[in-house]
């Protein structure tokens, strides 16, 4: 596997990439709620917390079956705790992070409360700092050369 | 063990907090993660974008609109979500060649666009895009920009998220948008990279 360079490089084809992911899938599709079209990501958050797990499991040699266990008892938690399923919201990959977490803990790698301390640190952080305004001019601008013939 | 439902920003800075642990302890390594992202960066969204786009070069009455009232636009063909408010399309022209970034983070239409392109949120494309974009474009991208062509680069915030909209390529004349379709690329839509070849 090669590494990645920061801007786009030769180095991943498309058949390299392709190989990769047909590796993911099939650790994927044993999972609850593994079926490819339902595994769409609508935040970035949840690819990253897809990829964290999948990049755990590789690089730390965790069974994937505990991970796989523990996305299930954390499902059927939620599931006990609102039996009314239909009128809560529902997140996979919310259960996803709780899995990784679980795992991640049990490994002795992480506790609970560290997360949760450095996730308030974060929050409390301002948000893209000076982001939110809107930029409506170009930043930089290159002029069209004269062209001489 | 409880995964109580949290709000998109607690899970996110959550997500994040996990991440920079596990990168800290040496558990794991950005690219490693980036890897993976990689894979899928793909999965959402540049579908969406390039479907506006095929629609804009066919409908002349909805390319009116879009360039108008982005959101509103892309909201008539059923593309929304919360991010994608503010978008703004910008259209290459013959004499004007549109760029995208986010100087600061990584703010990115996507609804539209799917998940940015890890190069995307580097700091040396940041950075370098807004010093020397025709020389970024050419060396970084394998992607040249003609001298007569003036190169706007376009900072994306969180207010205001811009993409780009190319121009229909030559040799396409009478093409539906399913044909067009497959012409857009993500990179194109960026600014970064060319459109489809047309197979002549």
């Amino acid at each position: 596997m090669t590494s990645r360079t920061t801007l786009p490089s030769p180095g991943s084809s498309a058949a390299e990439l392709g190989e990769a992911r047909r590796e993911i899938e099939n650790l994927v599709c044993g999972m609850p709620g593994g079926d490819p079209d339902q595994m769409g990501f609508q935040h970035p958050w949840e690819i990253r917390a897809f990829a964290m797990a999948v990049a755990a499991h590789q690089e730390l040699k965790f069974d994937w079956s505990e991970f796989q266990k523990a996305l299930i008892a954390s499902i059927q938690d939620w599931q006990t705790a609102n039996p009314d399923a239909g009128e809560s919201p529902w997140s996979y990959y919310q259960h996803w992070v709780a899995a990784l977490e679980a795992v991640l803990a049990d490994a002795g790698l992480l506790s609970r409360t560290e997360v949760d301390l450095q996730t308030q640190e974060l929050l409390a952080l301002p948000p893209n700092r000076n982001h939110h305004e809107a930029h409506t001019e170009p930043i930089a601008v290159d002029l069209a050369r004269t062209v001489h013939v | 063990m409880s995964a109580k439902i949290r709000t998109q920003e607690e899970i996110a800075a959550r997500v994040k907090a996990l991440e920079s642990m596990l990168i800290e302890q040496g558990v794991m390594t950005t690219p490693a993660i980036d890897r993976m992202v990689e894979i899928y960066e793909n999965e959402v969204g540049p579908q969406l974008g390039a479907k506006v786009v095929a629609k804009a070069w066919s409908d002349a009455d909805f390319k009116a609109r879009l360039i108008e009232d982005a959101t509103e636009a892309c909201q008539e063909l059923g593309i929304g979500g919360l991010q994608g408010e503010d978008m703004v399309v910008l259209e290459n022209t013959e004499g004007v060649h549109n760029v995208i970034v986010c100087t600061l983070c990584s703010c990115y239409p996507w609804p539209v666009l799917g998940l940015p392109p890890n190069w995307y949120k580097d700091p040396q494309y940041r950075a370098a895009i807004s010093r020397e974009p025709r020389q970024v474009l050419r060396e970084s991208f394998n992607f040249t920009v003609p001298d007569g062509v003036e190169v706007r680069v376009w900072d994306s915030s969180s207010e205001m998220r811009y993409w780009v909209l190319p121009q229909r390529p030559a040799g396409t004349e009478g093409w539906t948008e399913e044909q067009l379709l497959p012409l857009v690329t993500r990179d194109s839509m960026i600014g970064v990279g060319p459109v489809g070849v047309v197979a002549s």
